[in-house]
């Protein structure tokens, strides 16, 4: 598998057909949003909010990777207007034809180049029973090899869309049939599996929302609402390029300045006073971990990535990191416009202080009309789901057992230009922030993946990443410790997902967890040691692997193996 | 020879125009530290005596730190803040003949203080903290101090969160020459 991977990574590089053009060091700017007017692909050091000197030695310094914009050099006109999301209803046997494709997008008063499937942003929402199979026959029209990756679906491992694994990538022009399966309730979500940093930075995303087949499953609402929640990095001149060979950002990840809820800038919704709304909530952004807020309302949490909770809990904000999906029902009681919100705690790297920083993600206007049925008697009840609670008994008995493997989380870096090693060597940022978009965005954005390795290390065999190759039976159920090392040379928040199985967080630092819900995203905290019960009921050759898309492609994955009557080892 | 000194200047050139980069850095194959599965040490809050009462100068202790219970795993309050819970434990520290030990969180501004709660026989409490930076100290106080703002008794141990390490990189380091009076320190 990994001989396959190194291969085909080598020859994507020599298959790319964008040529980095050249680099403008007058085109850096330390002010960032006060650019001038140039070449766009032209590399120049990302806009962002500089309070503080620049990092001596950096002055001039461009990322070692070439540039890479979508459609460069082309007249965006030539590109169809991407459209808003639709919704397509699939009943168990249908197909969707899906196109992956370059779109002009206008955001807020610019246009840019970017992709959508069948032109859409975000792309098609699929709409299916759960139960039902669908065929989806999908046509490569970008620039980039590529796959699509049905993110949760417990579905056949040839479907899974990783590239070297699965599949061989889907070349400009060529095709792949993928085969659906929804086994389980929820919100899922699909994305390229093969340059995340770029593709789905770019547009190439949608859900998936499996519906129960029982009405009680989720208790009643007045409406539903999908929301996809993303950020994208620009300046004056346009989207920041990507790295062409290899991402930049490989540090922290790509933190976007523009925030995209569905893809817009501007969402909007508008309810009437009482109205219970359950949200669909999945973060598609690279590496930003949302802190959603609705304010002027009251929300409960009811499920997340592949079931429901054990109980249903009111939360007072929705933490989301990359790839999670939360299920959340809101009450909104008062006549008024509220905001939806993106509140953190931001850093200041050199001044060494927290601060509070929002983001406005959307609108809800809620109108002085009483709703005609009011569901606010099965929303202040905070459901006890004994389904979830039934389906978890076989697995109980296995919470309080040895790890059957333990991993640690940790990087290496090479290469870097020295000022960035020495002021990391002497870094004070002693507890992670959650938001990294800070005062010191050279120092991620120099970083690139052939500078920097994320790495999965096997604690007992010392493998690392690719090299590590677990080989399962189907059935069984496969205690996993996970270890964040919080003195790695860059610690960060992980989320760890899991491919074609289902997870249980049964603890974290000792703790037991007192309301379980299956996952396949978790994102595990700098220090923390989280410890995961994986049910292996999918055979097949999967991945796990950090969703930080830019952590990904600096070799943060592992495979492994799920057979037919073996036993693990 | 002029193309050799041609060439010898526009190489001296071009290294002096070169980023200079690391070696590897960072964690070597198989050293990976002790994974546990209790509260991680890192964030553990040395708490330390002021030596000012009697019974109280030997004593010591610490505060684990864990985030709080979640359905997210990572527990964030509304305004992003970190939201931890704390478990403290002193050992060496006499009885309180006269009131009790109440445990308490404090902005490093001091300008917010919350009550985590008195100790207990064992000189133990958990409570919550909801600031990304602060400190834990323990007082002396004429009772149990419930709905108390602040304290109003003697410090007995105090400590500082793992964040609280974190400070201006002005003045030293890589920006040795950028005056810190600039930055307001």
């Amino acid at each position: 598998m990994k001989y396959l991977m190194r291969h085909l990574t080598v020859a994507l590089v020599i298959l790319s057909p964008i040529v980095a053009m050249g680099q403008d060091h007058n085109m850096m700017n330390h002010a960032g949003m006060e650019m001038g007017a140039g070449d766009s692909l032209a590399w120049r050091m990302p806009p962002m909010n500089m309070s503080m000197p620049m990092l001596p030695g950096l002055e001039n310094a461009v990322p070692v990777v070439g540039p890479f914009l979508a459609g460069q050099g082309m007249n965006p006109m030539i590109f169809p207007e991407g459209e808003p999301r639709r919704v397509v209803e699939m009943a168990d046997g249908d197909t969707l034809h899906l196109e992956a494709s370059l779109i002009r997008r206008t955001i807020g008063e610019k246009v840019f180049v970017m992709y959508g499937y069948n032109r859409q942003y975000p792309g098609p929402l699929i709409r299916a029973e759960r139960g039902s199979e669908v065929t989806v026959h999908f046509t490569n029209n970008i620039e980039l090899p590529t796959t699509v990756h049905w993110h949760g679906l417990r579905l056949d491992n040839a479907s899974d869309g990783v590239p070297g694994v699965t599949q061989p990538p889907v070349l400009r022009g060529e095709s792949f049939t993928y085969q659906l399966k929804f086994p389980d309730t929820g919100i899922y979500w699909y994305h390229p599996h093969m340059r995340e940093d770029i593709q789905q930075d770019l547009g190439l995303y949608g859900n998936m929302l499996v519906d129960p087949e029982n009405e009680g499953y989720y208790s009643p609402v007045n409406r539903e609402e999908v929301l996809v929640l993303d950020d994208l990095l620009v300046d004056a001149t346009g989207i920041i390029p990507y790295g062409d060979e290899a991402p930049t950002h490989a540090l922290m990840g790509r933190f976007g300045n523009v925030m995209l809820t569905n893809g817009m800038t501007d969402y909007g919704l508008s309810v009437q006073r009482g109205e219970v709304v359950r949200f669909y909530i999945t973060n598609v952004a690279n590496s930003r971990t949302f802190n959603l807020v609705f304010e002027g309302a009251r929300a409960k949490i009811v499920a997340s990535d592949v079931s429901k909770y054990e109980r249903e809990d009111y939360v007072s904000s929705v933490v989301i990191a990359p790839a999670e999906r939360y299920v959340v029902e809101v009450l909104f009681d008062e006549p008024g416009t509220f905001s939806i919100k993106n509140k953190v705690q931001a850093i200041n790297h050199f001044r060494g202080v927290f601060y509070p920083e929002e983001h406005l993600l959307g609108t809800v206007e809620v109108g002085e009309d009483a709703v005609s049925v009011s569901h606010r008697e099965e929303f202040e009840m905070a459901r006890v789901n004994l389904d979830v609670a039934e389906d978890l008994l076989r697995y109980r008995s296995e919470f309080d057992r040895t790890p059957d493997h333990t991993l640690e989380l940790t990087l290496r870096v090479k290469g870097l230009p020295l000022p960035i090693v020495r002021s990391m060597e002497i870094d004070t940022l002693y507890v992670p922030p959650v938001e990294w978009n800070d005062a010191m965005p050279m120092m991620n954005w120099l970083s690139s993946a052939e500078q920097v390795d994320w790495v999965i290390r096997d604690v007992d065999t010392g493998r690392e990443n690719m090299d590590i190759d677990w080989s399962f039976g189907v059935g069984d159920v496969v205690k996993i410790r996970v270890f964040n090392n919080p003195k790695s040379f860059h610690p960060m928040h992980h989320p760890f997902h899991i491919h074609g199985q289902r997870f249980l967080v049964v603890s974290m630092d000792g703790v037991k967890n007192p309301n379980l819900v299956w996952k396949d995203t978790a994102i595990v905290p700098v220090g923390s040691t989280m410890d995961f019960l994986v049910d292996m009921s999918n055979p097949g050759d999967w991945m796990a692997h950090c969703h930080i898309a830019e952590h990904l492609h600096s070799g943060m994955m592992l495979g492994f193996s799920v057979t037919e009557g073996d036993r693990s080892q | 020879m002029k193309r050799l000194l041609f060439l010898a200047a526009f190489l001296l050139t071009a290294g002096a125009l070169t980023l200079p980069v690391s070696p590897s850095v960072g964690s070597p194959a198989g050293s990976t530290c002790a994974v546990g599965d209790g509260p991680p040490r890192y964030y553990a809050i040395d708490l330390v005596t002021t030596r000012r009462l009697p019974g109280a100068r030997m004593a010591r202790g610490k505060a684990d730190v864990v985030f709080a219970r979640s359905p997210f795993g990572l527990a964030l309050s509304a305004d992003g803040s970190y939201v931890y819970e704390l478990l403290i434990s002193i050992d060496n520290l006499a009885p309180a003949r006269n009131g009790a030990y109440v445990a308490w969180v404090t902005t490093p501004q001091l300008d917010q203080r919350v009550r985590l709660g008195a100790l207990d026989a064992d000189h133990k409490v958990s409570g919550s903290v909801g600031w990304n930076k602060f400190l834990v100290v323990v007082t002396l106080e004429d009772d149990e101090a419930e709905g108390a703002q602040s304290w109003t008794g003697p410090v007995v141990v105090r400590g500082m969160s793992r964040s609280g390490l974190m400070h201006t990189q002005a003045g030293h380091g890589p920006f040795e020459a950028e005056p810190c009076a600039v930055y307001g320190y």
